[in-house]
């Protein structure tokens, strides 16, 4: 049995940099000088559950990803970590996508490469369940659509119970559901589903070698522009800004005790019962 | 015709969570602004619908569209988007809502891939435009950035909301009109067995759910043990609240995930909100700065969290955490 | 043309060894340091992901990506744990004179553990009487019927106690002329007679340990001689000069950078009198010092690796990038702290902890005197610019 899983990712500014994030007055556009661009961190599970599966059994791992070109960068680490080959869909008629748009695009970057292989479909596509930047958390779902496949989201648990037939379980707020599915699946994974494992330099010496595709507009000639870039997302970004959350706040000082007495009088004085 | 406003119901072990009621009194105030007696109704899946509907009615859906059948006990993308997505197309709502909970921030944008329209995901406001369109307040980068998302060219707008973003507002009592999604035509999909769900488990809420608490004594990073995590917990039991966390105490594996406030958790606007040992990540606050008062400890005097902190405490949290826990108990005898 | 600039396979691995580091290292390297226990068992993940062979060819088991790699890896290791740094240099000195010296036979037999992660490396040449008198050395090596006898007492080895497969230098007799005749063997863990000694209690660079190895009748088949009999001086200098005193310079380049990521953190976040104390010209001029230290001794520890990469002689260039990078790295260190005010001495800023492992990166793979006599002799005897 062999599993031929495509894993989706994304370039994101690095999260911990989040703060440094600013709003460029004038153009209305987001400033995102000197903060670096990572591999999403949670498409990294994604990508590790892909791996476990084809080292299992046999099969290949494909990672793609609609972004800019830069986004090479990300892919050739996807290869770095393992993915056996990669694909870049990238093109200015892809910019300014939204989540239907950018699923969109990706459905036709896979159903090209199943093309490319023969008609090959792939068995799973995995995504992380959101990315650190925009977490609309929409694309696996539409991706899933797009597809025709079932998909599940928020998976934290993926477990084979027989051939392409999986028991997974998927979050709830305050416990999870559990799932029978058989393949193919678009899954959009949890951070808890694995622990990914480190690039090794092995993997970044073997990527070197590994197919790295970019495929622009006219490489997709079954997508129709209706649905693709800017132009074919339903929903248009409007004003940007960054909200003002600042409260002028009173400092507290004394003893703890003081303190605690005041923070009492505090919770009183906002009708917090205390004591019956 | 009138336009109608539709919020998805989503329903937990039976019973229709609190964001949709939430969503309903949101979609009152903007069925009231948009005008031309334009009304608020409702979806809802399940089975053995009859008792929530009538919930629906009371805060204030005019009409509820309900597809009821044992084997639509548990929610799957499979059966619920295209029930939905076909109420849509035939009735054509301007605006949909969902509840951005685990189920509703995949069923949402399933509904909208399959109407091929847009969803803001995650909104933090839902607001009309001059031309009475949906203007939907989205957060990104961890919520340091707020943008705004039109769907200007289709209908029905969609968005999704989290809970704890909108006040549930007293009921609304419209009367109960509640109109069954005849399923014969989704008789196969009902059956298909590529994708099931077999069970939903659910914890026990342990103490007030979250967003329901008036009080809420979150601890973050700066906690610094499970031990002081314990008198945290004991303090919000105290005070009749509940405990919550920010990302780095779940980490540090001191409570569940369930308790987290920010964008990846939960929004919350508790009449008062004391954070021990929390710098004050964008992505936390973003689930918090709508509380009543909020009262901030921090060793640091530089933590962002103090910015938008009402009370500010310098000095050592387990300290303050263990003078306001006696100061309660004393208070209390 | 750049002078000197990272290859893309170079900056990938020195983002995935940063990310590793800082899942791996950053978290636990002060409690190493307070605890002063080596982190034996992350050898096995380093050897996962290629820090342990990273200049050793591919059919040996390593990752063959050169010694600009294995500079990159000492430098984000070090960037959060000196201690942990010089047990990877350590182990990669172990490596070295095998994979140099050794026979195609040795090489498979030791190699392959050893980049793994299954075993652990170490070299040891220093002796009580010091380790810059190399050729006055004790310990001796008897040649008996089928095999060798030894007999001595190595100290100051790093890695003394987790080392699985050691290279030693023993006396092998003299020559014609008199002289000490050296010779190099490779010993494993568990050899009767083969023990670890002392272990020392250092002021910097703990989460390594440095201890005695102390060898009793040690008997040694005849296949356990490395290189020729003879040859151990040659061995053993070859080892120290170009990857033991090149590895010493990229730990303390990495201390450097967090010298100057700490500084920058603090000077930003530190407000004194309503502003932070950045806005200040005289923190400007230290933060100035101690980039200009960083990029100083990263170009010299760099540009000195990537002469060993191209097969080019340098170990004069590793001598002048040890020397600067450890005496740049005690300057700036203590820049950092004078910076910080009283924080600078507070141990959970890991200021203090960079000192001490600056001070003590100048000692281990010979002195700052030492680097200056090497210089000075080079430079005395022919400078040509």
């Amino acid at each position: 049995m062999e599993y031929n899983v495509a894993v989706c990712v994304k370039p994101v500014p690095d999260p911990k940099h989040y703060d440094k994030v600013t709003i460029d007055p004038v153009r209305k556009t987001i400033t995102r000088e000197g903060i670096p661009t990572l591999l999403n961190p949670v498409d990294k599970n994604a990508l590790e559950a892909a791996l476990l599966l084809r080292e299992k059994h046999s099969g290949s791992v494909t990672a793609v990803s609609m972004a800019p070109p830069n986004a090479a960068e990300i892919l050739r680490e996807a290869l770095a970590i393992g993915a056996d080959e990669a694909y870049l869909l990238s093109d200015r008629a892809f910019g300014g996508a939204d989540t239907l748009a950018t699923s969109y695009t990706l459905f036709h970057g896979l159903k090209k490469i199943e093309a490319l292989r023969g008609g090959k479909p792939f068995d799973l596509v995995l995504c992380g369940c959101e990315s650190a930047d925009g977490a609309t958390a929409q694309v696996s779902s539409q991706l899933g659509e797009w597809l025709g496949w079932p998909h599940l989201w928020n998976v934290f648990s993926l477990e084979e119970t027989g051939e392409k037939a999986f028991s997974i379980k998927t979050k709830l707020e305050n416990g999870h559901m559990e799932w029978n599915a058989k393949l193919p699946l678009v899954l959009g994974v949890a951070r808890e589903l694995n622990k990914p494992r480190f690039t090794s330099v092995m993997g970044i010496m073997k990527a070197k070698n590994k197919p790295l595709t970019v495929w622009g507009r006219e490489d997709l000639p079954d997508a129709q522009d209706t649905y693709l870039g800017l132009k074919g997302s339903p929903t248009q970004p409007g004003e940007i800004f960054t909200p003002d959350m600042k409260r002028s706040g009173e400092v507290l000082r004394g003893t703890p005790e003081e303190i605690a007495a005041r923070v009492v009088s505090v919770l009183r004085a906002n009708g917090v019962a205390i004591g019956g | 015709m009138s336009k109608k406003i539709w919020v998805h119901a989503e329903l937990s072990d039976g019973k229709i969570t609190n964001v949709t009621f939430e969503l309903l009194s949101k979609a009152l105030d903007l069925a009231k602004e948009m005008g031309d007696g334009a009304e608020v109704e409702a979806t809802l899946i399940g089975t053995g619908l009859d008792g929530e509907a009538g919930r629906l009615a009371e805060f204030g859906a005019k009409k509820i569209y309900a597809a009821d059948d044992p084997r639509l006990k548990l929610y799957s993308p499979v059966t619920y988007a295209p029930i939905l997505a076909d109420l849509a197309s035939t009735h054509s709502p301007e605006i949909y809502v969902f509840g951005a909970t685990a189920a509703g921030s995949a069923l949402g944008p399933t509904v909208a891939a399959r109407l091929k329209t847009g969803i803001a995901a995650h909104c933090v406001d839902l607001q009309l435009n001059g031309e009475k369109k949906l203007k939907a307040l989205v957060p990104s980068f961890g919520g340091k950035v707020i943008g705004e998302i039109l769907c200007p060219g289709k209908i029905p707008q969609m968005a999704s909301v989290k809970p704890g973003i909108f006040v549930k507002k007293e009921p609304a009592l419209a009367p109960k009109a509640v109109e069954k999604v005849d399923l014969r035509t989704y008789a196969k999909l009902l059956d298909a067995k590529a994708l099931e769900p077999v069970s939903a488990v659910r914890r026990p809420p342990s103490g007030l759910p979250l967003n329901e608490a008036q009080v809420v004594i979150c601890g973050g990073f700066g906690v610094g043990s499970q031990e002081n995590w314990n008198r945290l917990e004991e303090l919000a039991r105290l005070l009749g609240g509940a405990a919550a966390a920010t990302r780095p105490a779940v980490d540090e594996g001191w409570t569940g995930e369930h308790t987290m406030v920010g964008t990846s958790g939960q929004s919350i606007r508790p009449k008062v909100y004391i954070g021990f040992g929390i710098s004050g990540a964008t992505h936390h606050i973003c689930g918090m700065n709508e509380s009543g008062v909020i009262v901030s400890v921090n060793r640091d005097e530089e933590a962002a969290i103090f910015q938008v902190s009402d009370f500010r405490v310098v000095g050592d949290g387990s300290v303050i955490l263990s003078a306001l826990l006696n100061a309660v108990k004393a208070e209390m005898e | 043309m750049h002078f000197f600039e990272f290859t893309e396979e170079q900056k990938m691995l020195r983002k995935a060894i940063r990310e590793f580091a800082e899942a791996e290292i950053a978290p636990k390297a002060a409690e190493w340091d307070e605890q002063d226990v080596c982190p034996a068992e992350l050898f096995k993940k380093m050897g996962e992901i290629g820090i342990n062979g990273i200049f050793t060819p591919e059919q040996y088991g390593g990752a063959g990506i050169g010694f600009v790699g294995r500079t990159i890896c000492l430098e984000e290791i070090s960037r959060y744990s000196a201690g942990l740094g010089i047990a990877v240099m350590t182990h990669h000195l172990g490596i070295y004179p095998i994979l140099q010296f050794g026979t195609e036979e040795q090489k498979k037999k030791y190699i392959p553990d050893l980049c793994s992660g299954a075993k652990i490396g170490g070299l040891g040449v220093t002796e009580p009487g010091g380790g810059s008198d190399f050729i006055g050395q004790k310990t001796a090596a008897e040649k008996k019927d089928d095999g060798w006898v030894l007999n001595g007492r190595k100290c100051f080895i790093t890695n003394s106690h987790i080392a699985d497969t050691t290279v030693l230098t023993a006396k092998t007799g003299q020559d014609e002329k008199g002289r000490t005749k050296l010779s190099a063997f490779i010993i494993e863990k568990g050899t009767k007679g083969f023990e670890a000694g002392r272990k020392e209690h250092k002021l910097g660079l703990r989460g390594s340990v440095t201890g005695d190895l102390v060898l009793t009748d040690v008997k040694i088949s005849e296949d356990a001689l490395l290189g020729k009999e003879g040859g151990g001086a040659k061995i053993g200098m070859e080892g120290i000069g170009e990857v033991g005193r090149a590895g010493m310079s990229a730990i303390c380049v990495g201390i450097l950078r967090g010298c100057v990521e700490e500084a920058v953190k603090f000077a930003n976040e530190r407000v004194v009198g309503g502003k932070a104390i950045s806005k200040l010209q005289s923190i400007q001029f230290e933060v100035a010092k101690i980039r200009t230290a960083y990029e100083a001794a990263r170009l010299l520890t760099y540009y000195a690796a990537s002469l060993k990469d191209a097969g080019l002689p340098c170990a004069n260039e590793v001598t002048t990038a040890k020397y600067y990078s450890t005496e740049a790295a005690v300057e700036a260190s203590k820049r950092t702290m004078d910076l910080m005010g009283g924080y600078g001495i507070i141990n959970e800023y890991p200021v203090g902890r960079f000192l001490r492992d600056a001070l003590a990166s100048i000692p281990s793979g010979g002195t700052s005197h030492i680097m200056q006599v090497i210089m000075a002799a080079n430079t005395l005897s022919g400078f040509q610019a």
